[in-house]
């Protein structure tokens, strides 16, 4: 359908510019055309942030449009969300590979531009994410994650002197008992796969692309385990 | 009379309230943005080091405003801390232009550069900040300080100390930058060169470090310690008290906005003048001796990239022509040692710092991120910054320099998991503190080259 493809074109051409108020106008517009919300989510939303996020790895985008693209998202997907959990119902709960994910620089770390990259990555893949900021105590990372009902934690510290707060989350979540409730990825310069695994953390990822392509993993085997348990 | 340090207290408690997020994208961003677009900036890739003293000039006019519509920001607070246009101007006409590192026979002076200046670059060696497991702190550092041709000395962190692993913000912190600084004081008494100046309580990632070395035995008043901004335009309180410890105790404060190219002010001219609108604001609230240039690119780390030399050069220039003060920039390879690459890079970045006005700090290889630096590269860095001093390199024959090293380089930020290179033990012979054969051959081998490429007075 021509005129499908030019409201998804409206909505993706806006998160591509970044314009909040742009974005949520072209999503209302689509659905009151009876645009399927899934393909607005995937063929206009998820193809802008694609872009942007393409653009930013070359180097021709910077961390302003980033945010940019992040606000545009978010504005949308206010607007999208109550139709796309009716489309989901309907398809029989199959979600996409996203979900709700905490996101902080832990205790005492103020370097937050990696994280920020990656909670923006995030959100323009559909995650929806609570960014803690920096210098956040692990005790209030679990509670946020407990409160919002969180399916990962994202953990980042780039100073190998804040590390050992991960460990102290993992070890925290095992002696709560919650330890299989949350997946938990941890990042940053110093992180290595070994160190996350070291942890008990379910992984690691060492730029913003690879985090998002972490983050869905960890969702779909989390819903296979919940699955499995439920059978 | 300058603000007194109680005045910029109050005005973080009691400033306009701004969120974070409003600040970094409202703010920052979106003003540095129009900024850029009312002086119509840009940069050309192929000139590294700029000739045209019309754009250092706007660069420097535009930072200044910048700087006078933003002021800076309290994290801790949430609030503006906002500055009158005539106190961002005295700050500036009160920047030192000669600053004593160090004490006795092994004291320097640092200075305002000019641009093709002259006059020899101090040497400033060590990797800032760098992870050392304890067992090489000592090998590492004395790998510089040994050097003749260093000036002052700085230090990486302690990962651990007796076998303990380091944590920010716990007593461990205090004893872990204690430490540091028992090292770097015996070992400058090893090399004969007590009174030499430093750069130093780099374990201190809190305040609590910075405060337990305020001694005579630790860092004496002759030295340096970071007070680092936050990106972009920020300050916390703990930063906050890393100035106020000084104020009596009277170390020198260094400055150290690390402004992220392709961040908050996007490409590299708008991310130039938020380094300028950095330091003219670090005057007040660092109360910045001197300033320390290390811009950093987004994706890549190093100061090594194309955009980031360019800022290096430009923020230097337009500080040299306007408001001349010290600056130190620093030299953050993405390449580790026993790497060819390591020494082209810092090659390139010695020839912009020195031809452009800084005096020269590094190197932080393999990004600053291992304990992967020798003072090998730091002795390349202070030979090639003397050489093009001496030589009297024009700004152009500078720019063809560092094009040609490029060529030779560019491809470690292509490299999936960078360049790093060999660690300290692995680069040196522990017992005689020598270079290991390969090493130095390489060594031996680039500096042909560079002779070549025109450095003939490199010795
Ligand atoms: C910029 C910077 C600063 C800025 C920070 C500004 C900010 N708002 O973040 C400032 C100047 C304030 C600063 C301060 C300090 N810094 Co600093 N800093 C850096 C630097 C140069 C770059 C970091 C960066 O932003 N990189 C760019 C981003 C995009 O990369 P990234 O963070 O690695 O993130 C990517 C991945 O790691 C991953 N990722 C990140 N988080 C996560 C999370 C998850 C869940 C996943 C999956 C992935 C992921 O994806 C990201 C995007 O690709 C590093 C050097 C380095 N090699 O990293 C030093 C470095 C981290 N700093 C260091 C130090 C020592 C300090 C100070 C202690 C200095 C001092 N003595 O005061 C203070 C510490 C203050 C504190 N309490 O934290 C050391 C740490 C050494 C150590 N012990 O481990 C480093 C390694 C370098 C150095 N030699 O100085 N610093």
């Amino acid at each position: 359908m021509a005129n499908e493809q030019t409201y998804l074109e409206e909505v993706k051409l806006a998160i591509i510019d970044g314009d909040d108020k742009a974005s949520a106008v072209a999503t209302r517009d689509a659905l009151q055309a009876d645009v399927d919300p899934l393909a607005i989510l995937n063929d206009g939303l998820m193809a802008g942030a694609d872009v942007v996020g393409q653009r930013f790895e070359r180097g021709i985008f910077f961390l302003p449009q980033l945010m940019l693209t992040g606000r545009a998202l978010k504005a949308a997907m206010a607007i999208i969300e109550p139709r796309l959990q009716e489309r989901y119902a309907e398809d029989g709960g199959n979600k996409a590979d996203t979900g709700v994910v905490v996101m902080a620089t832990v205790k005492t770390d103020i370097h937050d531009i990696g994280k920020n990259i990656v909670a923006s990555m995030l959100t323009a893949s559909g995650f929806q994410v609570h960014d803690l900021g920096v210098d956040v105590p692990i005790k209030r990372i679990i509670a946020t994650a407990q409160e919002v009902n969180a399916n990962l934690i994202g953990c980042s510290a780039l100073l190998t002197t804040s590390m050992p707060f991960m460990r102290d989350l993992v070890d925290l979540l095992v002696a709560m008992g919650e330890r299989q409730r949350f997946k938990v990825m941890v990042g940053g310069a110093s992180v290595t796969p070994e160190f996350a695994e070291k942890i008990g953390a379910d992984g690691t990822a060492q730029n913003a692309v690879k985090a998002v392509q972490l983050a869905q993993r960890l969702i779909r085997a989390q819903r296979e385990q919940i699955g499995v348990s439920v059978r | 009379m300058i603000l007194s340090y109680l005045d910029i207290i109050d005005r973080a408690n009691n400033g306009p309230y701004i969120s974070e997020d409003n600040w970094d994208l409202e703010k920052v961003a979106m003003t540095t943005m129009k900024i850029v677009e009312k002086y119509d900036l840009a940069w050309n890739p192929e000139e590294i080091v700029t000739d045209d003293p019309g754009l250092a000039d706007t660069i420097f006019d535009a930072g200044l405003e910048l700087a006078q519509t933003l002021g800076a920001y309290s994290r801790s607070t949430e609030r503006i801390i906002e500055f009158e246009p005539g106190e961002l101007e005295l700050g500036m006409r009160l920047m030192p232009q000669t600053l004593v590192m160090g004490e006795g026979k092994d004291a320097r002076t640092l200075y305002a550069r000019r641009i093709m200046d002259e006059r020899l670059p101090l040497v400033w060696a060590g990797n800032p900040g760098a992870p050392h497991p304890e067992e090489l702190f000592v090998p590492a550092v004395l790998s510089w300080a040994q050097e003749p041709i260093v000036d002052m000395i700085t230090c990486g962190t302690l990962v651990e100390v007796d076998g303990r692993e380091v944590r920010t913000e716990d007593p461990i912190e205090i004893i872990s930058t204690r430490r540091e600084l028992q090292y770097l004081r015996q070992i400058l008494r090893q090399v004969g060169r007590p009174g030499m100046g430093m750069l130093a309580a780099q374990s201190s990632v809190s305040e609590l470090g910075d405060l337990a070395t305020a001694h005579p035995d630790y860092l004496r008043p002759c030295d340096a310690h970071l007070v680092p901004m936050l990106n972009e335009l920020k300050m916390d309180n703990r930063n906050v008290a890393r100035a106020v410890n000084s104020l009596e105790y009277g170390m020198r404060n260094a400055s150290l906005p690390c402004v992220i190219v392709g961040g908050l002010g996007g490409d590299a001219p708008g991310s130039a003048v938020v380094n300028v609108a950095s330091f003219i604001i670090s005057n007040l609230t660092c109360l910045s001796d001197y300033h320390l240039c290390h811009p950093i690119h987004m994706l890549h780390v190093a100061t090594t990239t194309r955009s980031v030399l360019w800022v290096e050069n430009i923020v230097q220039q337009a500080f040299a022509r306007n408001a001349p003060c010290i600056i130190v920039s620093d030299i953050y390879p993405k390449s580790g040692a026993c790497t060819r690459e390591l020494l082209y890079e810092t090659a390139a970045n010695a020839i912009v710092i020195t031809v452009s006005g800084g005096h020269l700090e590094g190197c932080g290889s393999a990004d600053g991120n291992a304990p992967n630096g020798t003072g090998l590269e730091a002795r390349l860095m202070g030979e090639v910054g003397h050489a093009v001093a001496r030589q009297g390199v024009s700004l152009q024959e500078a720019n063809a320099l560092v094009l040609t090293l490029l060529e030779k380089y560019e491809h470690v930020f292509e490299m999936p998991n960078g360049n790093p290179g060999a660690r300290i033990d692995q680069a040196y012979e522990l017992q005689t503190m020598r270079p290991v054969p390969q090493w130095e051959q390489m060594y031996k081998e680039v500096k042909t080259e560079l002779r070549e490429m025109g450095l003939v007075t490199l010795t």
